[in-house]
């Protein structure tokens, strides 16, 4: 039972992905009606889900695709248009079936409704169609219920059944061993089988490949003739086949009847069922005490040469192969996250193991822990690979919500997807998406105009918004484009006034009033709509976004649009990082933000004019992180510079000293500490003790506007 | 040597519970995706029994059927179907192809070994 | 209820800062480690020490001293961390406190404990959770949750500046 249920939840998840596919393939067909690749995946998933959903004891969603699939199979057979109505009904059965996957066969009064509502819906379509060309639709009941065994429900009581099976002779070409049906017969109750060979040719004109011999049988079950009769289901056109049911009870307790099947099978004689009727004419008037029987001889008697025998044909031994491997497995998520805990943990332990071998100075401890240290690296690697997955897999969910809003709001909308299969940590995922389905549905809501005034703007009748994601350093970009409305700055900050948010003499760039729309309790639209404006605002995903790390920056025209992109960090738990020195401090830089690195002087930090030092003839902004950090002490002699990306120049970041390549297991900082963005966490030293992981993007961004301002003045 | 049995189906839920139903009863069995997956099983092994969906991507269950008893030493291989009750005209049309008989879905494992012993033991 | 739970529902862990003794609910305390090299944060508050290491994970360091208004002295021997289990906005939350020394942990009945006093206080009643009295000897008994949570840390040392205020007032005139 523990393995049904095992299967039950792999039929879940299974399920979900599907229905998931289901999703996106009715969005892709909505736009595109005659794609006949989407019509045949609907089908075929509706298909599945019916087929597998009573399997595994899903019986409601077996049910209700079963409609859904034979309309799908009208659509691909041309005899049915896809329409607007039966995409908005295929939507929401969508919806239905995963409430049916979530809450199975017991249905709460609201589902049933809901249920039978849809089943309804569902069955109009059908029945409109029932006067078309098409195959007549079969079982369009709801609350029909679909037979998953009719082994077991025979009478009670036996009967006595008389089988003529004469198979054509070319029966064997479809693999069908005649024998084996024979067998099945005979464990359906107690049967005496007859074979005839009078068909057997000489053996000069004898072929192995047809089938000479027929059989009788008489068999005295408690299954009841249909379930006889299935037994030969796979033959029935290869065959004649009749089954008679000659008593209504057990023949075999009459003492004729036994000599009279005994003397057939020895003597090889056909039936006569008028010789049967006299045995059981006479029976009925002395009914004899039943006896112990023996087996029934059954098969055993068969001759069997011209049953060619499916194990013993002749098959090239092909040459061994390299085993065609498997190439992909499911895991569940639980142990992906419990094997990235435990390559971080291990990470940590490896890093205590290094500096152990460094303080004790034994080079074979040193050379293993080198090895170790590579092993963890490569171990690590693996493991981030593997809870990587591609944003794509969310996508349907902005895709039927851009449907459903635009119609709701009635815009028009286009929504482009670009670099779907660009991967993310699962958790970041997971993470992300509330966050993105505001920012979309706010490209609806406040972005996209209406039609009629996008007409009088002079722009396309039809909005756009573009989904893109993309690779960029060791982060992640994502980008919502629209070609809506656009933010007013003008707008933003009287409001912002307004609410007391900033000061009236206050005054910002561009970049720091939109910013503003991240602040809680502002909202941009006038009227809180029934779609975006519901409290939750852009402040709530700006802080979802950095607490994982991301930021948000926005770029607006009047009457252009707007672009929102989140820059994401690729994973959330373990880096690449460099470890530096400030003092008798250690921070941890990421990897993949260092360029290059210099060293300098101390002096020449100190005198650097207007924060800028000359490095290989170039000018490089740069910012002491020692000044920054506020870390008093003595700067020493000797300082080296770590030239990093930003956004679209180099800058520089001045510490003491490089000490190495660091990997970190990144571990919070916790809520008191959540002022300071600037570092991404803390992560354990080899020593025990703890280093600051720096954001070096966000270390620019806060010092690099706090310094903007003197520097203009001059 | 137990027999060797190769179940095809796009579903793995379903792959995954034949499979184990196979298994326990002490044959040999390999899954494939699809028609395209299961040729190439087919090339490289033995294989006694195939049980195969209907609709899958690729090569579906009926031109699979076809193409396997194209191959020399699988003319009289045993295939069966898997079915569902509304595709039941489809039978015709595998049995034309060359199946050897179906299953309907949705089946228990007791309904899956009555059938699979009809046609293998 | 148990005895065992009754014994440290009345339990309370009594500590230094300055001159004057505190007492915590003991629930609130996890563990008392022994000061030990923090990690400084930059750009933080004063109050805020910085990290250490506490079994594998970053563990944020109060010293109690400046969030109370007291000045910073260096740390001696006796002082100590309290590793504290907060409930912070329905989430629990672990923060160490840097207390000057950790002197005992007492039973007090529950029915003996004084209301917070409400007015010439030098510390808001909210964070206060009652008054024992021991040896002639008045103990705040504090909240942790509240004098502790992040959202009440700048309150709090606003609050302990403005009393510092009222401190000296209280010095020199002694009416108020």
């Amino acid at each position: 039972m523990d393995m049904m249920e095992e299967f039950k939840q792999k039929f879940i998840e299974e399920a979900e992905e599907l229905i998931t596919n289901l999703e996106e393939s009715i969005l892709i067909l909505e736009k595109n009606p005659k794609d006949q690749e989407q019509v045949q995946l609907i089908f075929r998933i509706m298909h599945t889900l019916k087929g597998n959903g009573g399997m595994f004891g899903f019986n409601k969603i077996s049910e209700f695709t079963h409609n859904l699939e034979s309309i799908y199979d009208f659509v691909r057979n041309g005899d049915m248009d896809v329409t607007t109505d039966l995409l908005n009904i295929t939507l929401k059965a969508v919806d239905h079936l995963k409430v049916l996957l979530e809450v199975g066969d017991d249905l709460d009064t609201q589902t049933q409704e809901t249920h039978y509502h849809y089943t309804s819906q569902i069955e109009q379509i059908i029945s409109r169609k029932s006067g078309g060309t098409g195959p007549a639709p079969r079982g369009t009941s709801p609350a029909r219920t679909i037979q998953t065994n009719n082994f077991h429900h025979g009478e009670s009581a036996f009967s006595t059944y008389f089988i003529s099976f004469k198979p054509n002779d070319y029966i064997f070409n479809n693999g069908t061993n005649p024998l084996y049906l024979m067998d099945e017969i005979s464990t359906m109750g107690h049967a005496v089988a007859i074979p005839h060979f009078e068909n057997v040719p000489e053996i000069t004109s004898f072929e192995p490949t047809k089938c000479y011999t027929w059989w009788e049988v008489f068999i005295s079950t408690k299954e009841n003739r249909g379930n006889l009769a299935d037994v030969f289901i796979f033959v029935e056109d290869d065959a004649i086949i009749e089954i008679t049911e000659i008593a209504d009870y057990d023949l075999f307790e009459e003492k004729a009847f036994n000599t009279y099947a005994e003397f057939l099978q020895t003597e090889n004689q056909h039936a006569d069922l008028k010789e049967i009727k006299k045995i059981i004419d006479n029976a009925t008037e002395i009914t004899d005490i039943p006896e112990i029987l023996e087996e029934s001889p059954g098969l055993e008697q068969t001759d069997k040469s011209d049953v060619p025998q499916l194990g013993d044909r002749e098959i090239k031994k092909p040459k061994p192969k390299a085993e065609s491997s498997i190439s992909s497995i499911r895991v569940s998520s639980d142990k992906v996250d419990t094997l990235m805990n435990l390559v971080s943990e291990m990470v940590t332990v490896q890093a205590r193991l290094s500096l152990f071998a460094e303080q004790n100075n034994i080079p074979e401890l040193i050379a293993i822990s080198e090895n170790v240290q590579k092993l963890a690296k490569q171990l690590r690697d693996n493991a981030f690979s593997i809870s990587l997955i591609p944003i794509g897999s969310i996508l349907t969910r902005f895709q039927r919500l851009v449907r459903d809003l635009s119609n709701e709001l009635g815009k028009k909308i286009n929504f482009e997807i670009e670099g779907e299969e660009t991967e993310l940590d699962k958790t970041i995922i997971e993470r992300i998406t509330d966050p993105l389905l505001h920012i979309i549905r706010n490209c609806l809501d406040h972005g996209i105009e209406k039609p009629e005034l996008r007409l009088e703007k002079g722009k396309p009748e039809t909005g756009s918004i573009l989904f893109k994601a993309y690779y960029s350093g060791s982060n992640v970009h994502i980008m919502v484009r629209d070609d809506g409305a656009g933010l007013d700055p003008e707008r933003i900050l009287s409001k912002a006034k307004k609410k007391g948010l900033i000061d009236e003499s206050e005054i910002l760039d561009r970049k720091q009033i939109f910013d503003l729309i991240f602040a809680p309790g502002f909202s941009t639209a006038e009227v809180v709509s029934d779609v975006s404006g519901r409290g939750v605002g852009m402040d709530v995903v700006n802080k979802k976004i950095s607490e994982i790390r991301g930021e948000v920056l926005i770029e607006s025209e009047i009457d252009k649009g707007t672009t929102m992109t989140i820059i994401l960090p690729l994973t959330l738990s373990i880096i690449d990082g460099m470890q530096v020195q400030i003092d008798d401090e250690y921070y941890i830089i990421p990897l993949g933000a260092v360029h290059k690195i210099y060293s300098i002087t101390g002096t020449t930090a100190e005198k650097a004019f207007d924060n800028v030092i000359v490095l290989e003839g170039e000018q490089l902004p740069f910012f002491n992180l020692r000044k920054e950090f506020e870390i008093g002490g003595r700067v020493p002699q000797k300082l080296e510079v770590l030239v990093v990306k930003y956004e679209h120049g180099m800058v520089g970041l001045i510490i003491d000293k490089v000490i190495g390549e660091y990997q970190t297991v990144l571990k919070p900082l916790g809520k008191h500490y959540k002022k300071q963005q600037f570092i991404s966490g803390g992560t354990i030293l080899g020593d025990g003790s703890v280093a600051l992981v720096l954001d070096t993007n966000k270390i620019i961004s806060k010092f690099s506007r706090k310094n903007t301002k003197p520097e203009d003045v001059k | 040597m137990p027999k060797t049995i190769l179940v095809v189906d796009d579903s793995y839920s379903v792959r995954e519970a034949v499979g184990y139903t196979l298994k326990n009863e002490g044959f040999l069995v390999f899954s494939a995706e699809d028609g395209q997956d299961a040729l190439k099983y087919l090339d490289s092994r033995k294989i006694d029994l195939v049980i195969t969906d209907l609709h899958m991507p690729n090569l579906n269950g009926i031109e699979l059927t076809r193409k396997v008893r194209k191959i020399d030493h699988y003319a009289r291989v045993p295939i069966i179907i898997l079915t569902t009750e509304s595709q039941f005209v489809k039978k015709q049309e595998a049995k034309e192809a060359g199946a050897t008989g179906w299953i309907v879905k949705p089946f228990v494992p007791e309904k899956l070994m009555t059938v699979i012993k009809r046609v293998i033991r | 209820m148990s005895e065992s739970q009754t014994l440290e529902n009345n339990s309370y862990l009594t500590f230094m800062l300055g001159d004057e003794i505190f007492a915590s609910h003991v629930s609130n305390v996890i563990k008392i480690l022994e000061m030990q090299r923090i990690t400084e944060v930059p750009r933080a508050p004063s109050f805020m020490k910085g990290v250490i290491n506490l079994r594998g994970n970053v563990l944020p360091v109060i010293d109690a001293r400046i969030k109370f208004g007291l000045p910073a002295t260096l740390y001696t021997e006796r002082t100590c961390i309290l590793v504290l289990n907060l409930k912070i906005d329905d989430e629990t939350v672990e923060v160490g406190a840097i207390v000057d020394a950790v002197n005992d942990v007492i039973e007090y009945s529950q029915d003996k404990i004084q209301p917070a006093p409400r007015l010439g206080s030098k510390y808001k009643s909210d964070f206060i959770d009652g008054v024992m009295k021991l040896n002639d000897q008045f103990i705040m008994i504090l909240n942790m949750n509240t004098v502790f949570s992040t959202e009440d840390i700048i309150d709090l040392q606003e609050q302990t500046n403005a009393n510092k205020e009222v401190v000296s007032d209280d010095e020199t005139s002694k009416t108020e």
